[in-house]
């Protein structure tokens, strides 16, 4: 028997979608935790994968370069998961995402982390404030987003 | 042994099988494999829980609900009779969703009813899927199941009302079901997780139930790890594992092991009064613990399901008899997997381990990756004649580093030892039952293939000397060949009565050293665990 190969990611997108009801519980959660105020956005991202990996137990962990993505779902074309903080991004983008199985070995996907495009833009703190009910209003469902 | 019944044969106690759920369900075609959960038993309607903070749902799988309102669907075996009955809830872990994984225990359920315990099997598929890090949800749903029971035992009409004994509860999990129940364990006796608050006030808890005991079927490991640090399960603990899984194919349950009831080093004596233990079984798989579930393994690879899920029945029917019914001579089987040779399938192998929750560590090596020493309280010195002793944080079983220190002793030649003298004062071994060693050995070429290892144990006190073979108290052996990876070292928990070394003339009360003294193969590579006093 040959051990299990970590999947192939073809794709990855982020996209903003509207919190869900525990989203932003867990927005104002983290908000507080870290001091500050959290945008009542949701970046979903997407990883479209050439075969999703078998709904076993060993499964594969995702990382972005040696941060552990602690929980990702399932959606039509791969895995996705979400990231409620921004600077997250800030942070990591353009880092690599990798699989691994033990913390220890991982394998390298190729493919890099994106920013979203939203947080890319340059935009003062007060406009940010101002425009994010209207804005968080005409983000997408998640639903929809996985569609 | 010969007083105590197969725990694998099916009791004398007649039960009902009943389907519970959360109706108005309508599982649509793809899911017909649920639909069975549209009509629960009348009497055993359920709620729906809202588990959004925790996981989820794959969204390729059509469930008929999301993770706002999942439904507590299970199937239960009710013992006739007034109770009250224990309570066990088994749980199923990761698999293909549209295949329903629950039913795959009942044969557990059916064995322990037939015992007088209510035995339940529970629903968590709409976790199932290509996902990662839900395990805490799986946790709270299983708790959640709990809380369904004692609901039902406090309310008047309802034919289990006084019926659950909620201070007997054994909860069991396979995969990550199996490292789900470690959480639950310890979510068991919190308020809040994170911002979720477990107090009832939003639907979620409380719980604090009297968990027995918890086991683990094939679990995975630190899949989802609490901002505390990994999940150390407080309490009893028994895991069981296959050499052939294909699927879990390290034992990740190990580590939780390790972890559990471990020595404090500020309070080395100090114990917090559970047990663990394990079981390691040669030519087991992971799928075939569950009936339902296809083996992951090619034919010939694994023993056959009959026998697997035969282990399953005696020794997690022992486990079950022993701590929710307070047959304590099962906890034999626990202490030493010997006791059950009679009932398991001819032939099988086995390595375990156990930890009773009153020992004194002579030797743990938990001080550091220092040389050898005689652990404190207990005062004494470690010498070597020929054997290379070695402090390791070896993984000996695979998967994720190991944060437990094992003490490998290498030898090449007939005669050497490892010799631990200590002060007879600072070890009171008379008011214990047994001195315990847990010792493996490995794929390194100085043991030979396929061949047990073996050595001789002794104990002095003044100038009496019991010389014991290691291979009278249990095999020590080789390990078995993994379908993948290189293969586990899983050690075995020697346990040499004190009685016996009475009888050698050897005085408890002065014991004055323990040698391992490599007289029986010339060439070997061993891990020891730890060396303790114990019950």
């Amino acid at each position: 028997m040959q051990p299990p190969k970590p999947p192939k990611i073809t794709a990855v997108e982020v996209i903003a979608a509207q919190p869900t009801e525990a989203d932003s519980a867990a927005i104002a959660h983290l908000s507080a935790e870290l001091n500050r105020s959290l945008p009542q956005v949701v970046n979903v991202v997407k990883v479209r994968l050439k075969t999703k990996p078998p709904a076993t137990s060993m499964g594969w962990a995702l990382y972005v370069n040696d941060v552990l993505i602690p929980k990702y779902w399932e959606y039509n074309d791969g895995i996705y998961f979400t990231i409620l903080d921004p600077q997250f991004f800030a942070e990591h983008k353009g880092k690599r995402l990798r699989f691994s199985q033990n913390g220890v070995d991982f394998y390298d996907s190729g493919v890099k982390l994106p920013a979203p495009a939203a947080a890319s833009k340059s935009k003062s703190k007060a406009a940010k404030s101002k425009a994010a009910k209207s804005k968080t209003a005409r983000l997408p469902l998640q639903a929809d987003v996985l569609k | 042994m010969t007083s105590l019944n197969n725990p694998a044969s099916a009791g004398d106690v007649q039960f009902d099988t009943f389907l519970y759920g959360a109706p108005p369900l309508a599982y649509p075609v793809s899911l017909s494999q649920y639909a069975i959960y549209n009509t629960p038993d009348p009497a055993y309607i359920t709620g729906r829980i809202n588990v959004s903070a925790f996981a989820n749902l794959g969204a390729s799988t059509p469930w008929p609900f999301s993770n706002t309102n999942v439904p507590l669907n299970g199937h239960v075996c009710v013992p006739h009779g007034r109770g009250p009955f224990p309570l066990a809830v088994f749980a199923h872990g990761n698999h293909n969703p549209f295949e329903n994984s629950t039913p795959g225990y009942l044969y557990l359920c059916q064995l322990l009813a037939s015992h007088g315990i209510i035995a339940a099997t529970i629903d968590v598929n709409f976790l199932n899927g290509s996902n990662f890090g839900e395990n805490d949800g799986r946790a709270i749903v299983h708790l959640e199941h709990l809380k369904q029971f004692r609901t039902w035992n406090n309310t008047a009409p309802h034919p289990l009302h006084g019926k659950v004994d909620l201070n007997r509860i054994l909860i069991v999990g396979h995969s990550r079901g199996g490292e789900a129940v470690g959480h639950a364990s310890f979510f068991n006796r919190l308020a809040s997780i994170g911002g979720v608050l477990l107090d009832g006030s939003a639907g979620l808890g409380p719980y604090r139930f009297g968990l027995s005991a918890v086991a683990a079927i094939a679990p995975t490991d630190r899949q989802f790890t609490p901002v505390s640090g990994p999940t150390v399960v407080p309490d009893s603990y028994y895991v069981i594992h296959g050499s052939q899984d294909s699927d879990v194919f390290t034992f990740e349950g190990y580590h939780t092991y390790e972890r559990a009831h471990s020595v404090d080093l500020a309070n080395p004596t100090v114990s917090d009064g559970k047990f663990r233990a394990m079981l390691w079984v040669h030519k087991a798989n992971h799928n075939q613990f569950n009936s339902i579930w296809a083996s992951e393994t090619p034919p010939g690879v694994a023993m056959p399901r009959a026998s697997q899920e035969e282990i399953a029945k005696v020794h997690l029917g022992a486990l079950a008899q022993a701590v929710l019914l307070d047959r304590a001579g099962y906890m034999d089987v626990l202490r030493d997997h010997g006791a059950a040779v009679a009932w398991d399938p001819a032939g099988a192998e086995f390595v375990s381990q156990y930890q009773d929750p009153e020992r004194l560590f002579i030797q743990h090596n938990q001080e550091g990756l220092t040389v050898p020493v005689v652990s404190l309280p207990v005062q004494g010195t470690v010498a070597t004649d020929n054997v290379v002793a070695t402090r390791q944080l070896t993984a000996l079983v695979g998967g994720a580093p190991t944060t437990t220190i094992t003490l490998r002793l290498v030898w090449n030649a007939l005669g050497s030892r490892l010799l631990l003298r200590v002060d007879p004062s600072t070890l009171p071994a008379q008011v214990y039952k047994t001195l315990v060693l847990r010792v493996g050995q490995s794929t390194e070429a100085n043991n030979a293939a396929n061949r047990d290892q073996d050595f001789t144990l002794e104990v002095s006190s003044g100038s009496r000397t019991a010389a014991i073979p290691a291979s009278s108290l249990h095999r020590l052996l080789y390990p078995d060949p993994p379908p993948f990876g290189p293969a586990k070292i899983v050690m075995q928990t020697l346990r040499l009565p004190v009685e016996r070394l009475v009888k050698c003339g050897v005085d408890p009360i002065d014991l004055r050293s323990i040698a391992l003294v490599f007289d029986r193969r010339a060439t070997g590579t061993v891990y020891v665990g730890d060396l303790q006093c114990s019950n």
